[in-house]
């Protein structure tokens, strides 16, 4: 039996805010209430990256907000999608070039739809959602890793170990 | 009823208590002023979680909450093949207690909270279940489901204050507001079943479907050998239930369990007694 038709139906969402101003965040929120109301597709806000399907970010990545994003990353399963939502998230809108904001969710981790906008509107969430489960539906379930991430994926996968070279990676040695 | 009917109809039973939660949720969205999801929502989740990858914390977890799908599947098959009401809730509270084991199993701290909250629901709601049980017994005569199914009594009418009592502790069993402690979603986020994932937290949902029909056939026995009032009493507690959930808060745990210790079982008690006097 072929459930990828089904993924379209029921996405479960995670939404992290990487340092927003919380301008989008309020607008996701406007997405799950009676005007707007996402859960006629399904669509649940779950809050548990075990149990989701589409990585909501917003917010233009601070400093200490990498790690964690990284921590919510590979802590979701197979298949997956990352929306970045509103200008910050897609290039670090205002906060561009700042000491303490890395440009954008897709200098951290791989980014499949760009939701522009300050703050998004709901509309367009909406809309960023739809072309989501498109490519949800299209995506394989290999474990993807960042650009900057070199570790090899070898079958049995352990993803603590996984997340650990990543991070080691990230901070530049070894932690802990 | 056959124990080959009552098998088939445990087998469907998450079919039903699917329904029962796509239902829920649309009459929940409606109330909140929304359309909703379709009503074959629930199956599509089950389905897309079926093509999930799953990831294993360590493998008893993972197998603590396949037993607990088993553990409430075979209460209500004990329930709807007309066995003892006491072994039923028995292997209930069974099944919560593997949820329970794999909740306290993991390092998680929300699993951790989510687990000793869901033993407080334990210590809320089951004495009235058991009380439940035994007040049917004193006006049924037996503690078999299929005997008090073709009772000529019909409960409710001896037990209002008990079935009252039943009544607002269903949030409790199922989990949902204002008794929602132990698995409060925007708290602690799924409590007991935040590590599950995939498949396993497939199983875990399942089980919560399952517990719906056996929390509702619980309601329905307050009919006694009326089935088309067993029918009446369990749609007008679906709506009552939904509604409470709607419009009341989280309350915190001892809330709850002073709640159902100070209100609702003296409630029950007091039916029993009540009972015993007019009988004797």
């Amino acid at each position: 039996m072929d459930f990828k038709s089904f993924r379209k139906k029921s996405p479960w969402i995670l939404h992290y805010n990487t340092g927003s101003c919380n301008g989008c965040d309020i607008e996701i929120l406007a997405c799950l209430s009676p005007k707007y109301d996402v859960e006629r597709f399904g669509a649940l806000n779950r809050g548990n990256p075990k149990q989701s399907d589409i990585l909501l970010v917003t917010g233009p990545v601070t400093k200490r907000a990498k790690e964690r994003l990284l921590r919510l990353y590979f802590e979701m399963p197979e298949p997956k999608v990352v929306v970045a939502v509103g200008a910050c998230a897609c290039s670090g809108g205002v906060f561009r070039h700042m000491y303490n904001v890395e440009n954008g969710v897709d200098k951290v981790i791989p980014v499949d739809v760009y939701v522009p906008g300050c703050a998004a509107r709901p509309e367009a969430i909406i809309d960023g959602l739809i072309k989501a489960l498109e490519i949800l539906k299209s995506k394989g379930k290999d474990i993807e890793l960042p650009r900057w991430c070199k570790a090899d994926v070898k079958p049995p996968v352990n993803r603590a170990k996984l997340l650990n070279s990543c991070l080691e990676e990230f901070h530049g040695c070894r932690r802990g | 009823m056959s124990y080959w009917t009552a098998f088939i109809l445990t087998l469907f039973s998450p079919v039903i208590g699917g329904f029962i939660y796509g239902l829920e949720r649309i009459v929940r969205a409606r109330m909140q002023g929304r359309v909703g999801p379709p009503l074959l929502q629930p199956f599509y989740d089950f389905f897309k979680l079926m093509d999930k990858r799953s990831i294993i914390i360590h493998s008893f977890h993972a197998f603590m909450g396949i037993m607990y799908l088993f553990g409430t599947w075979f209460a209500l098959f004990v329930l709807l093949s007309g066995g003892d009401l006491l072994i039923a809730i028995f292997f209930h509270v069974l099944s919560l207690a593997f949820l329970v084991v794999g909740g306290f199993s993991v390092r998680s701290p929300y699993s951790v909270i989510g687990a000793m909250r869901e033993l407080l629901h334990m210590v809320a709601y089951e004495p009235l279940y058991v009380l439940s049980a035994a007040a049917l017994y004193l006006v049924t005569g037996t503690f078999q489901v299929s005997g008090i199914l073709h009772s000529d009594h019909i409960p409710l009418v001896y037990l209002p204050l008990l079935f009252t009592a039943v009544l607002f502790s269903l949030p409790a069993i199922l989990k949902k507001s204002p008794f929602d402690t132990a698995e409060a979603h925007q708290e602690i986020i799924g409590g007991p079943e935040i590590e599950y994932s995939g498949k396993f937290y497939e199983a875990i949902y399942t089980a919560k479907w399952i517990e719906y029909v056996y929390a509702f056939f619980f309601i329905f026995l307050f009919a006694g050998g009326n089935h088309i009032l067993g029918a009446l009493l369990t749609v007008l507690a679906f709506f009552f239930f939904n509604l409470l959930d709607n419009v009341t808060a989280r309350v915190n745990f001892r809330q709850m369990v002073a709640f159902h210790w100070y209100i609702l079982i003296p409630l029950a008690v007091t039916n029993l007694m009540l009972i015993a006097l007019w009988r004797s």
